[in-house]
């Protein structure tokens, strides 16, 4: 093989540019290529970008290496073009985006079947771009690929143009804007004090001069920008009403990789580009700590008061990556590493489920929770692995989520930060509690009575009901088959893996120490998900409940819970204000 | 979504009252932002100050390495020509999803009596204009081709080139009206040279892996200083981006004229 492409560092932009091509030539081919052709192709494509991305980070190993595109190598010092860097944190991230994608167009075969190959070249593109992010090793070059990104999203989310997905794709596609903007605004100020945009000479001026308001204002607007992508509190207000329009094998995508992108991203900042400041590594420990607990409770109680399924898994995935948010400001190789592992177990179990989601939409043709009590009886099988990532996300002491979980966990004991165990917690119990509640009033026909979830938003939609059930399941037994596989046989090296990657990302740095996993007696562990179970069956049973005790508990809720609906219940303008405030709140905590 | 009674007086005094609190909570913010803005835009470089070592070091680049006075294509098509991957790609899925968004309200099918709105009368275009159009457009067309071809030594280059090559395709439906048009050019023919455009670019680079180079290195001969034809393989990639961007704004206007279409009695404009 020629020698260019036997280098590992070439493969990063041998999987963007081959998708990116792929892409234009099945576009050109719209007109000639068949339906069953362009499925086989894109499947090939993802399929190949993720196992070349996972060979990729088993082969570079400990040296991470820059690959610079047209051999414009820095000169005199000096960065002249762009580089794309080949590290255990990009590659492992790109191989999981590629099976996420891989799963999504297996169980969108037939969905998009009127609009040509165009959904094909759409995901494609939305790929490319993701694995371009995770490579980039330079600011702009970085914001290229999330705007492309950015723009797939929004295209695929109003795929199906009625109103109300009108209005989803507005909300998410000006929210995103505005934050892509921030980004835009951040890097011109980077650019400006350290005239280069790539990584490591940013990061040689900010060691210069680690006080420059400059620099720490860039950081603060790229950061606010990154965390909208990542939908947290108070940035979150596009997720839910994206998520209840998209098509159900873009939402997997959203929830299942696209949101954790504004995560990778923030921790590629706080790493390594602006770690030498010390007000960013204050303002990372600080300020990602409260929003990503802010996101964690609010995204998990909100959850619970959801009937419309899809909104309800948007709030959760809120709240699982406001957890996985508070790993980065941990400000410990362990924590990331927890961070991501994470955020893996994460998105391949709210992949599943958004799976199911589109299961329900196209086969019970609804996703009203109250309005599909029982319907879903006739497809149990789905109800049963419904059921499962339920207990998953509750927390339950097995597979990746718990395990990037105890590693956050033993991060934070040895920073002194003991109550994480219990924001983890709780968010699990929550947010858990709020799926089995669904799994059992649609799969078994429980819960004849209903809350607060009566009150939230609606809609009346279906998805086309052309797949066979059978057809749909397996892309969903299949995720469960590497959730499996994840959790048993690779367990060790999984962690191993997200450790290394933590790693790499830390440029080898740590800012503070780590500690063996806690011990923990053997119930502790499953208290959030026989939480969420008590939580599920509280719910599915209110008519047993005597009224005295009931009204009384609902008494104590009702005006918060009432607040939390109203925020979220309202327009465009609103949330641009909460964006805002977010904003300030992170530059005052950079000032102070 | 929900289907509020915004009728009532309770429901506007309600509305009313939560804009008020909306403008107090923006300037309040908007406030404190410029008050934490305040010390970065001191900390800011001066308007016009130099030195700038990056362009300074661009600039030197460009005649002496690639032989060309275009520094903007230089830094486009070859130093930074990942970016431009990145954004001519962008510009793809941007047409592509606006494709997909208007097929998703309309359906594939092609409407029968395109570029006519209801209630309106469809005259034949004045001759005046048409002959006006006809004239111009090739000469537009020319323009575009002139924008796109000196890229290396004028500003310009494949986008503003294949803008304008595109904006020509509009001429020529003011002369014809859409139907005509529509007949003459065709979708799938832009879908191709859009996408086509879009692979070569990328396929360029790949070229250059092949050759034992890095991705999107130079190969060709850069030819001599101020010669239309200097710069090596940029011209390659600058061709790439002519043909995706001219196919691409051509795609556009012809999704969008098929919005005009009149609905027929059964269509629900909500599906």
């Amino acid at each position: 093989m020629n020698a260019a492409f036997a280098d590992p560092a070439a493969w990063p932009i041998c999987i963007v540019a081959g998708l990116l091509m792929l892409a234009g030539l099945l576009l050109a081919g719209a007109k000639i290529v068949p339906p069953v052709l362009s499925d086989i192709l894109a499947l090939a494509a993802t399929a190949a970008a993720g196992v070349l991305a996972a060979v990729l980070a088993i082969r570079i190993g400990d040296h991470p290496a820059l690959y610079w595109m047209g051999g414009w190598t820095p000169r005199q010092g000096q960065a002249i073009g762009i580089a794309f860097l080949a590290d255990r944190a990009g590659a492992g991230a790109a191989a999981f985006a590629g099976l996420m994608f891989t799963g999504a167009i297996w169980f969108a075969r037939g969905y998009f079947a009127g609009a040509r190959n165009h959904f094909h070249v759409l995901m494609l593109l939305f790929l490319a771009s993701q694995c371009g992010f995770f490579f980039a090793h330079d600011l702009f070059d970085m914001f290229v690929w999330f705007e492309m990104m950015s723009v797939a999203g929004f295209a695929l989310t109003g795929y199906a143009l009625r109103s109300s997905s009108l209005d989803g794709a507005l909300n998410f596609t000006i929210i995103n804007t505005i934050g892509a903007y921030l980004i835009l605004m951040g890097i011109a100020l980077a650019y400006a004090h350290a005239n280069a945009l790539d990584f490591s000479a940013v990061r040689a001026v900010a060691q210069g001069r680690p006080d420059d308001p400059v620099l720490i204002a860039a950081f603060v607007l790229i950061t606010t920008g990154f965390l909208t992508k990542a939908a947290q509190v108070p940035f979150h207000f596009w997720l839910p009403d994206a998520h209840a329009v998209a098509p159900s094998p873009v939402s997997a995508i959203f929830s299942g990789i696209m949101v954790s992108i504004g995560l990778f991203g923030v921790a590629r900042m706080a790493w390594d580009v602006f770690a030498p400041c010390p007000a960013v590594r204050h303002l990372a420990h600080v300020g990602l700590i409260s929003i990503g607990c802010g996101s964690a409770i609010a995204g998990a109680v909100m959850a619970l008061m959801q009937r419309h399924v899809k909104r309800l898994l948007a709030f959760s995935t809120i709240s699982h990556v406001g957890i996985a948010l508070i790993g980065v400001g941990l400000l410990g190789q362990q924590g990331l590493g927890g961070s991501l592992l994470y955020l893996a177990g994460h998105g391949l179990i709210k992949a599943m489920l958004f799976m199911i989601a589109g299961i329900m939409l196209s086969t019970l043709g609804g996703i009203d929770e109250i309005g599909l009590r029982g319907a879903g009886r006739r497809i149990w099988p789905a109800g049963i692995v419904m059921g499962a990532c339920a207990l998953v996300l509750a927390g339950i002491p097995v597979g990746p989520l718990d395990a990037g979980a105890r590693m956050m966990d033993a991060q934070a004991r040895s920073n002194g930060l003991h109550w994480l165990a219990l924001v983890i917690g709780f968010a699990g119990a929550l947010t858990g509690g709020a799926v089995l509640r669904v799994t059992g009033r649609v799969f078994f026909n429980l819960g004849p009575m209903t809350g607060e979830e009566d009150a939230a938003p609606t809609d009346d939609e279906r998805e086309h009901a052309n797949r066979p059930f059978a057809a749909q399941l397996v892309p969903v037994l299949t995720l469960l088959g590497v959730w499996v596989l994840l959790a048993s046989m690779f367990a060790r090296s999984s962690e191993r893996f997200a450790l290394a990657a933590a790693h790499d990302m830390a440029l080898g740095a740590d800012f503070s120490s780590r500690r063996a996993l806690p011990h923990m007696t053997p119930i502790l562990p499953w208290l959030p998900a026989l939480v969420a179970v008590a939580i599920a069956s509280v719910d599915l049973n209110r008519h047993r409940i005597p009224d005295v005790v009931y009204d009384r508990l609902m008494g104590l809720t009702r005006p918060g819970l009432h607040m939390l609906q109203v925020i979220h219940d309202s327009v465009i303008g609103e949330y641009v204000l909460w964006m805002m405030a977010g904003l300030l709140l992170l530059a005052g905590i950079a000032i102070f | 979504m929900s289907a509020l009674d915004v009728s009532s007086h309770k429901a506007q005094a309600t509305i009313g009252r939560r804009g008020i609190i909306l403008r107090v909570a923006f300037v309040i913010l908007a406030v404190g932002l410029a008050v934490v803005a305040w010390p970065v835009v001191h900390a800011m470089p001066q308007f016009g100050s130099h030195p700038l070592p990056y362009g300074d070091r661009v600039n030197a680049i460009g005649p002496a390495e690639r032989h060309i006075t275009n520094m903007v294509s230089a830094i486009n098509f070859d130093i930074r020509g990942i970016d431009t991957l990145g954004e001519e790609f962008m510009l793809l899925c941007a047409v592509t999803g606006g494709t997909v968004l208007l097929r998703g309200g309309r359906g594939e099918d092609r409407a029968a009596s395109p570029g006519h709105v209801k209630g309106r009368a469809n005259h034949r275009p004045p001759d005046s204009l048409r002959l006006l159009c006809r004239v111009l457009a090739p000469l537009t067309m020319l323009f575009g081709l002139y924008l796109a071809i000196n890229a290396m030594l004028t500003p310009g280059g494949g986008f503003q080139g294949g803008v304008v090559i595109a904006s020509a395709l509009l001429l020529i439906y003011l002369a014809e009206g859409y139907a005509g048009w529509r007949d003459a050019l065709g979708s799938e023919f832009f879908d191709a040279i859009e996408g086509l455009g879009a692979a070569l670019y990328a396929l360029c680079g790949f070229v250059s892996m092949g050759l034992g180079l890095p991705y999107l290195a130079a190969f060709l001969p850069f030819g001599t200083l101020k010669n239309t034809f200097s710069g090596g393989s940029m011209l390659i990639v600058n061709l790439g981006v002519t043909l995706a961007v001219a196919g691409g704004f051509a795609t556009l206007l012809i999704e969008f004229m098929e919005e005009t279409r009149t609905l027929k009695p059964g269509d629900d404009p909500d599906e």
